[in-house]
């Protein structure tokens, strides 16, 4: 064992970029221990606690930065030094970068990039709307990133934006594709002839994913914030993202997607399609959805029917709804051997989603077909199946968001493999610009373990999961999938059906055959 | 020239900027959102921009100087109401006071903020949940609960400087509790003068520049806006709106100074910890 120390006097990082950084060593080969800390006094009996206090270490003092690697071998150190370096050198390099090109006010940025239109704005909340008020004023439209940002604001930032003719994005707005150039957490996917408002971040990956697998691609995106089409809020950008689709020559069919909206948004969203003119396709996931046509507008329950209905719009083909895309007798193969592995007892699903619709969508599917789901989208609910959105504020307490980060839904996949009752996890994988660089080679260990610890307990546990990606994505998306299906997990080409194996699995017979029809 | 004027800043922070010779300080930190000034007499002071003020030693702005020559090292000069730092001139004269006084208040929290934080499963960073932490934090509960100023001082020395970020999680720890007992219970600090001399004196070694800073202050009574806003808060919508703002500080630091206020809370009875 050997190890070496870094030490970067008068060093400012943040926590994040720390543990992020100690993280990013622990992965290079051969690293058993990492400590990223000030030196402060306490610091150091932390580090001597795990044997990392190094002389250097010692005599670094508290405004001094000092990075202790442990490896199995002296090259394995050096390797991760080197690794530590670069990373702080990329930082560096990023804030010096960002000191001569990047301006510290709206205004001034403006200057510089004169043809600018769209500000994108991620700062905390508290700050958000003033920083969106200025560019409003200053003609932009705004995708407000941030989260946080209280109902009276959006709904002030939106009056001024619609009196100026402008759109606002968010708050809490994590994709958009404006004329080709995505923003945010955004997949690859083609330029087409399908435009999206969508109230919601995942929800549009979902949808614009699976359209790009069917061949069609994306004319305009837009974000309009989750509260968008509530009463308070009253779908003002909703509207003026239709307006804008309206008037676009390269969107020749409008998918909306959101939460079942306020009873006079829904009928003035239907009137404004209905002006428009272009057909539609409106998925608002709620409890009550009849899926129909009413004229140019199909509505339908869940992301995956959006994207078919869409497709069959276009192309002039009949669409109707389906449990499963695959093979049924292949289907019912799996989820007879899931469910022939499982002990006595066990029953529980679990979702565990990093997006927060997909989490919302999977509830919906779920309690038709197994009763009551527990989740911390509707507060107070308690039953023996568990839905979480691992993305909530909650959650991300002082650690970056799922997507980004796999440490929290890590944690939880430990605690389902030790919960007895657990028969099924439910899991989404995000891919595409923004999100993490392996999220299927980040949680796959972790669903190996589960599986594992669950055989040596004498139980069982299927582990069903979606993969939000298209081919083109930074990750793979064939190699994400494989990555998964290594670990034992079955990957589904869409979360509604992901939701619906676990029901099979979890429900039993009856639930299959409900899905599936009877067996012959 | 870029002229920008005052928008409100803390008393303490008037006091020194006045009392600032023409050698005034030095830039000692820049980040997104705040600039960091090492001033005279051996302190910091926060340039910020419009927003909650961040720090009981801040100042608010409407906006950070633009200049890119700012980096750690660059002087700052005054001038009478004007301070002068790489092109930029930033002047006091007009300027609103922000009072980063917490309020005593004997009646306790509302039980808005008790179930908020109830219900809070956040631990804090890890520094927090390591041996050390844990022992820190059980001998500041335990000093404050039973009134005992040697293990209070044995606790905050043991947090002193503990754990990730550029305000150590240990520190913001410290604040959170600090901000409940100059609410709650200040008369026992102003009973023991020897907490605030002791703790003190340990930060000035035993922490980053930044965080004792903080602790500092708030050692005197003198906090963040969201923090103060959050203990004095009416409203379950007010307590939510502040708690947020409180998260949002920092990476981690927020939800280590709530981590703090949780355990005051308990170990004062208010809320179980």
């Amino acid at each position: 064992m050997t190890t070496l120390t870094l030490v970067r006097p008068s060093a400012y990082h943040d926590s994040v970029a720390l543990l992020a950084l100690a993280r990013a060593l622990r992965a290079d080969p051969g690293v058993s221990e990492v400590a990223a800390l000030m030196a402060t006094e306490a610091n150091k009996a932390l580090m001597a606690q795990s044997g990392l206090l190094t002389m250097e270490a010692g005599a670094a003092g508290p405004n001094d930065l000092v990075i202790v690697i442990q490896a199995e071998a002296a090259a394995q150190a050096e390797s991760a030094r080197a690794t530590a370096e670069t990373l702080l050198a990329n930082r560096h390099a990023r804030a010096q970068a960002a000191g001569r090109a990047r301006p510290r006010t709206i205004e001034s940025a403006r200057r510089r990039l004169p043809g600018a239109n769209v500000a994108l704005i991620s700062v905390p909340g508290a700050f958000a709307a003033a920083e969106a008020l200025k560019a409003l004023g200053l003609g932009l439209h705004v995708m407000l990133f941030s989260d946080n940002v209280v109902l009276d604001d959006e709904v002030r930032l939106k009056r001024f934006a619609v009196d100026r003719g402008l759109l606002v994005m968010g708050p809490d707005c994590g994709t958009a594709y404006l004329s080709g150039v995505p923003l945010g957490f955004a997949n690859v996917v083609p330029r087409g002839r399908i435009g999206i408002v969508a109230a919601s971040g995942t929800g549009l990956q979902q949808v614009a994913t699976l359209l790009a697998a069917r061949g069609e691609g994306i004319s305009q995106a837009v974000g309009v914030g989750g509260r968008d089409m509530s009463e308070a809020v009253g779908g003002l950008m909703t509207l003026q993202a239709l307006d804008a689709l309206g008037a676009d020559r390269a969107t020749e069919l409008i998918v909306v997607i959101g939460k079942p909206p306020a009873a006079a948004v829904r009928a003035r969203v239907a009137a404004r399609l209905r002006d428009i003119g272009k057909p539609a396709v409106v998925a608002m996931l709620g409890r009550d959805v009849i899926v129909r046509e009413d004229g140019a507008i199909t509505t339908v329950a869940t992301l995956e029917d959006a994207a078919l209905a869409a497709v069959a719009r276009l192309t002039g083909q009949r669409w109707t709804p389906n449990a499963f895309a695959l093979d049924a007798a292949d289907v019912r193969r799996r989820i007879l051997r899931a469910r022939q592995e499982l002990a006595p007892g066990q029953r529980g699903i679990r979702g565990l989603y990093a997006g927060g619709t997909l989490a919302h969508e999977a509830v919906l599917i779920l309690e038709p077909l197994v009763g009551a789901v527990a989740s911390d989208l509707r507060p107070g609910s308690d039953a023996s199946h568990r839905v979480l959105d691992l993305g909530a504020d909650e959650f991300t307490v002082g650690r970056a968001h799922p997507m980004l980060d796999p440490t929290s839904r890590i944690e939880a996949i430990e605690r389902c493999a030790k919960e007895p009752d657990v028969a099924v996890l439910v899991l989404d994988v995000v891919l595409g610009r923004g999100a993490a660089a392996d999220p299927a080679g980040d949680i796959a260990p972790a669903v190996e373990a589960a599986r594992g610890e669950a055989r040596a307990h004498g139980r069982a546990l299927a582990v069903v999961v979606t993969v939000v990606g298209t081919p083109d994505d930074p990750q793979g998306l064939r190699g994400q999938i494989a990555r998964l299906e290594a670990a034992g997990a079955w990957v589904l080409p869409s979360n509604a059906q992901a939701a619906r194996a676990a029901a099979c699995i979890a429900g039993g017979e009856r639930v299959t055959n409900a899905l599936l029809g009877a067996a012959e | 020239m870029d002229a920008i004027s005052v928008l409100r800043m803390c008393p303490k922070v008037a006091e020194r900027l006045y009392a600032a010779p023409p050698q005034a300080g030095r830039v000692h930190s820049v980040f997104e959102r705040v600039l960091n000034l090492a001033w005279h007499d051996g302190r910091l002071l926060t340039l910020q921009g419009r927003g909650p003020m961040l720090a009981p030693f801040a100042v608010e702005l409407p906006r950070l100087p633009c200049s890119h020559g700012l980096r750690p090292g660059v002087s700052v000069r005054r001038d009478g109401d004007t301070l002068t730092l790489d092109g930029a001139f930033i002047e006091w004269q007009g300027a609103r006071i922000a009072d980063s006084a917490m309020p005593a208040g004997g009646g306790g929290p509302g039980g808005a903020l008790s179930v908020l934080l109830a219900g809070l499963h956040a631990e804090g960073a890890h520094g927090l949940s390591s041996t050390i932490g844990h022992r820190a934090r059980s001998r500041l509960a335990g000093g404050l609960g039973r009134r005992d100023p040697e293990v209070f001082i044995e606790g905050a020395r043991g947090l002193l400087g503990l754990g990730e970020g550029l305000t150590p999680a240990g520190d913001d720890c410290l604040v959170g509790a600090l901000a409940v007992i100059h609410r709650l219970t200040r008369g026992w600090l102003l009973a023991h003068p020897e907490i605030e001399a002791s703790v003190a004196a340990a930060a000035a070694t035993m922490t980053t520049t930044i965080a004792r800073e903080f602790v500092v202050h708030a050692l005197a009574g003198r906090f963040a806006e969201s923090l103060i806003d959050l203990l004095t808060a009416e409203s379950a919508d007010a307590v939510g709106g502040a708690a947020t703002r409180v998260l949002q500080s920092g990476a981690t630091s927020g939800a280590d100074t709530l981590c703090g206020v949780r355990l005051a809370l308990g170990a004062l009875g208010v809320e179980r910890a």
